[in-house]
């Protein structure tokens, strides 16, 4: 019991002390949100995933307009896992931290909801981009591209490239059973599916894993011997489902589509498995993120208006808070060679 | 008594050494980043922490009965869903709550029954349990998540009373009690009886696979009032809640003192080794703004924090 | 309390017994439903998948059956990987293979020696050291890879991986030889007696003059070369290396352990279970896959994942085994 006390009072006394120390120093970030040009901004870049080059390619977009600008202090940090959890806390630590703006990219928008509302509250811009949040959480959303024109992309890219005579089965290797974009993607994917010759036979969840992604697809090039095409609606699976296709010898009978980096499958594109593969430009979604953070931080750009130039990439159509990246990209063996990310 | 001997027979060292590591930390975050310290944004982000708090209180006896459990973070996937589903089916926050504490209670029995009963290995049944439950809360919630409960339900987790985050309370009234138990009653020393030797707690004629039993029912039911902190929190129910959380909880626990082995170990020591690695990660994360180094930091934390005990000490036993 | 040697062999000849017969059973009523399943083809697959598998599970049986655990193989499988990729890719150190490759399987040794060396001199709980590696190796890895993919293998590795030799990837032949080694090593040589010894009562086998703690470290190290062996025949596989390789592999090795019949109390277990484990394990996916079971079932698999990990696991006590042995403290 003594020693407990002792440690107590130990641990008390030397946080009490601790703490007086703390607050005589002015916290930085608070004199730093004054809107003054002399002073940098501080824009947060938070990702779905770190680490992953789908991000990593958005972060160095990102850098680019950053060093641009000139004012802006760019911070990328997020959860390697994937946890929404960790983005909410790390969205709170940035708000005490007193940041100038913050663009999530959420994995589970009613998860950071809150956060965001509580640092929109504090002062900081927040902004989302990829993937949207709730209304209320943030000022404005960088669109990439819609749920609807991805589903109705691929099926119609899956179509064109197998031919629209051909009937057969097709699969989706989609990743998380949780995860919300890919299932926004697949209920469109599925009326959309319908109105063509190819029936979907099943829709595989391997999660965000390369391994399991080869061993499903693997699993259903042999139980469906009708099969013609696979969609692989993840960055981490779609390489997987077309590994197997080559790996099991079928390319040319099975085709394979979905979105990914095109780095990632510039291989496959090559050896003819895959003809289209889907994206956007990574680079220009971080590049315009920043460039609308920077203008919301310092007034430019005002809640309401309905376009914005964002340095190179010139003037995007804003619609109801959603900003406009432009169209989808797809890549294929004519195209592909150019793009490095 | 004199000083020296006061000094070989004292037992806390190692919550000394915890306190004084987490004491330098602050030091040296102090220095590196003033606005580290400052009470009302550390009370903000103490929110992060609570939960885990509230398991560790469960997981500290039950380690101290050389057992383990896995468990605990899946059960909280488990408890969210059944808490989201009664919700959305009833429309009565109440009868969520009491179906999200059913859950804690049913999935922390079914633990103790097998470990009690069964006689089956602690390790084994939770990590059963462990991808079990996890498994059991993704199929019944087909991955959806419940959410939007309401701001009053929200207060819970994010709000305060005079500047003391809520779930403070609840953990603070668990806390005490937990002490009080541990170390003030007879049960208290049967748990730490049964750490020490197994055998000989049986044939005093402690009830140790009663006792084993109701402590692993028990941090079933933490980790179901753990879920409600979460669930409110973030206002929304879904599958994945608490995942990697017995982690962050074991980590806590065996950093505060606690022997993997038993019968050694305190609640005070879990606090200390809470706020430990909490600070530890804040720190971490708010000055490098690299999420990676905190997983690497706490790695070391733990292994080093128990190497540098076991070197230093001479423990008799393994 | 000892179960007498007949009995005990009866016990042992049962659960293997069992576990076939849980193999043919579920294969056939697959088999009703698409006898595709059948088919060569399937199950080639299902070998192939199963031989990294298998591979590190051959090391982790062995540190269980010495009362310890391991559960940062899929970590340190991540880490290699990793490390392996940065060195040998055309993209990156563009080492040749005669070099990288040694490496990588000297690295997860002495990664799997520290490990061990915590363990034994240092007096560091495994689950504690182990736990504390899954963490920091994962982070270290993330950070190493500073959120690239690495791809760009050399291509002899990546066909032998994939193709290999006489029809089946060279994971196959691996395994099967590991597998043989690790059972000459437990049943033909003193030193595997002696771990089964350690295992079997740390205090007698003291008292014997065994070393538990070169014993263990020697347990140890030979899982983290096992690691490193599985990663370099198995990842070439895949399309590229990314940090999320090997999640969840350790509680795939430790539920085949354990549903093989080790008993983590140490001291008993054999080989042949555990591998058939990992058969059984390996062909969960599969199952699923030809069991028609539509998209709803498709969000259950993660369900029956782990409700079968929890079955097999607590069918430990049902096939008759109390691990009624308590570790000698």
């Amino acid at each position: 019991m003594f020693g407990k006390s002792l440690s107590f009072c130990l641990l008390s006394t030397l946080l009490i002390v601790g703490c007086q120390r703390g607050e005589t120093e002015r916290d930085l970030a608070a004199t730093g949100k004054k809107s003054g040009s002399d002073k940098k901004i501080t824009i947060c870049l938070l990702p779905k995933i770190k680490g992953i080059s789908y991000f990593s390619s958005c972060f160095n977009g990102a850098r680019q307009a950053a060093e641009e600008l000139g004012n802006v202090e760019l911070i990328y940090d997020g959860p390697t896992d994937g946890d929404p959890k960790k983005q909410a806390e790390m969205i709170e630590q940035w708000t005490v931290d007193g940041v100038d703006a913050i663009c999530v990219a959420p994995n589970a928008p009613d998860v950071v909801a809150n956060a965001m509302k509580e640092a929109r509250a504090a002062g900081v811009k927040v902004l989302t981009w990829d993937a949207d949040g709730t209304q209320e959480s943030r000022s404005f959303f960088v669109n990439q591209a819609t749920a609807q024109s991805i589903g109705e992309g691929l099926v119609q890219a899956m179509v064109n490239d197998l031919g629209s005579e051909v009937v057969g089965d097709v699969v989706i290797i989609s990743s998380d059973a949780t995860a919300a974009n890919q299932n926004a993607w697949i209920d469109v994917m599925k009326p959309a599916l319908q109105k063509t010759n190819l029936t979907l036979a099943t829709i595989k969840y391997p999660g965000e894993n390369a391994s399991h992604a080869l061993a499903d697809a693997q699993d259903v090039i042999e139980k469906y011997p009708n099969l013609k095409g696979m969609f692989g609606i993840s960055a981490v699976t779609f390489p997987g489902a077309a590994e197997a296709v080559e790996q099991d010898g079928k390319t040319g009978q099975v085709l394979v589509t979905g979105l990914s980096t095109p780095n990632d499958m510039k291989k496959f594109v090559h050896s003819g498995t895959v003809k289209s593969v889907f994206l956007w430009n990574t680079l220009d979604l971080g590049y315009l993120t920043v460039h609308v953070a920077e203008a919301l931080v310092s007034g430019e750009l005002k809640e309401g208006a309905t376009s914005f130039t964002a340095g190179r990439l010139g003037e995007k159509k804003i619609v109801a808070d959603n900003i406009l990246l432009g169209d989808i990209l797809i890549f294929t063996k004519d195209n592909i060679d150019q793009y490095d990310f | 008594m004199s000083l020296w001997n006061r000094i070989r027979r004292f037992r806390g060292w190692h919550e000394a050494t915890i306190a004084l590591l987490l004491v330098s930390l602050l030091a040296v975050a102090g220095r590196l980043m003033p606005s580290f310290l400052r009470v009302d944004s550390q009370l903000l982000l103490s929110r992060h922490i609570w939960e885990v708090a509230i398991l560790a209180l469960g997981m500290t006896p039950i380690i101290i009965t050389g057992g383990i459990d896995l468990s605990a973070g899946s059960t909280m996937g488990l408890c969210a869903v059944m808490f989201g589903l009664c919700l959305t089916a009833s429309g009565s926050l109440t009868i969520g709550c009491l179906a999200c504490v059913a859950t804690g209670f049913a999935c922390g029995a079914l633990n103790g029954v097998l470990i009690s009963r069964f006689r089956v290995h602690p390790l084994i049944v939770t990590l059963a349990t462990f991808a079990g439950y996890r498994g059991i809360a993704e199929g019944i919630s087909q991955g959806d998540s419940y959410s939007k409960f309401g701001d009053s339900f929200s207060g819970l987790a994010r709000g305060s009373w005079i500047g003391i985050p809520r779930p403070g309370f609840l953990f603070a009234m668990l806390a005490i009690a937990g002490t009080v138990l541990l170390g003030r009653t007879p049960t208290g020393r049967f748990i730490y009886a049964i750490g020490h030797n197994q055998q000989a707690a049986r044939y005093s004629g402690i009830a140790v696979e009663r006792l084993k039993f109701w402590l692993y029912t028990a941090s079933g039911l933490l980790a179901s009032l753990a879920t409600l902190v979460y669930v409110s929190r973030f206002d929304t129910a879904k599958a994945d809640a608490g995942k990697g959380f017995e982690l962050d909880v074991i980590t806590a626990v065996v950093v505060g003192g606690t022997s993997i082995f038993g019968g050694r170990g305190s609640l005070l020591g879990t606090i200390l080794g809470l706020l430990l690695i909490h600070e530890t990660r804040l720190f971490v994360s708010r000055y490098w703004r690299t999420d990676e180094l905190r997983s690497i930091v706490v790695g070391i934390l733990l292994i080093g924090s128990v190497l540098v005990y076991r070197v230093c000490v001479r423990d008799r036993r393994a | 309390m000892r179960v007498s040697r007949k009995s005990f062999e009866a016990i042992w000849r049962r659960r293997e017994f069992g576990l076939i017969l849980l193999i043919a059973v579920i294969s056939l009523i697959v088999a009703t439903v698409d006898s595709g399943f059948l088919s060569r083809e399937v199950w080639i697959d299902i070998l192939v998948r199963c031989a990294p598998t298998s591979i590190v599970a051959c090391g982790v049986m062995l540190v269980v059956v010495t009362g310890e655990i391991d559960i940062s193989v899929g970590s340190l499988m991540a880490f290699l990987a990793a490390i392996m990729g940065l060195m040998i890719s055309r993209n990156h150190g563009n080492l040749s293979c005669g070099w990288g490759l040694p490496a990588t399987l000297l690295l997860g040794t002495v990664v799997g020696a520290i490990t061990g060396g915590l363990v034994t001199w240092g007096r560091v709980p495994s689950i504690i050291v182990t736990l504390g590696l899954l963490t920091a190796l994962r982070g270290m890895t993330t950070l190493m890879m500073r959120g690239e993919n690495i791809d760009g293998l050399p291509e002899e590795l990546t066909h032998l991986a994939k193709h290999g030799m006489l029809g089946l990837p060279v994971g196959v032949w691996v395994a099967a030889l590991v597998i043989v080694v690790t059972q000459v090593l437990i049943s033909g040589t003193p030193l595997g007696r002696r771990i089964y010894a350690v295992g079997s009562s740390p205090y007698s086998a003291n008292l014997a003059g065994l070393s538990a703690h070169r014993l263990k470290l020697f347990v140890f190290a030979y899982t983290g070369f096992l690691t490193a062996l599985a990663t370099v025949v198995d990842v070439p596989r895949l399309p590229k290396i990314d940090f999320g390789i090997g999640q969840e592999l350790e509680l795939l090795v430790v539920t085949c352990v354990v549903v093989g019949g080790v008993s983590v109390s140490g001291g008993r277990g054999n080989l042949t279970g555990v591998m058939l484990g990992v058969l059984l394990m390996t062909m969960i996916r599969p199952v699923l896959t030809f069991l028609n079971i539509g998209e709803t079932g498709e969000k259950w698999t993660k369900a029956v994942h782990g409700l079968f990990i929890m079955l097999a696991v607590v069918s430990d006590h049902a096939c008759g085994r109390r691990s009624n042995q308590e570790r000698v403290r």
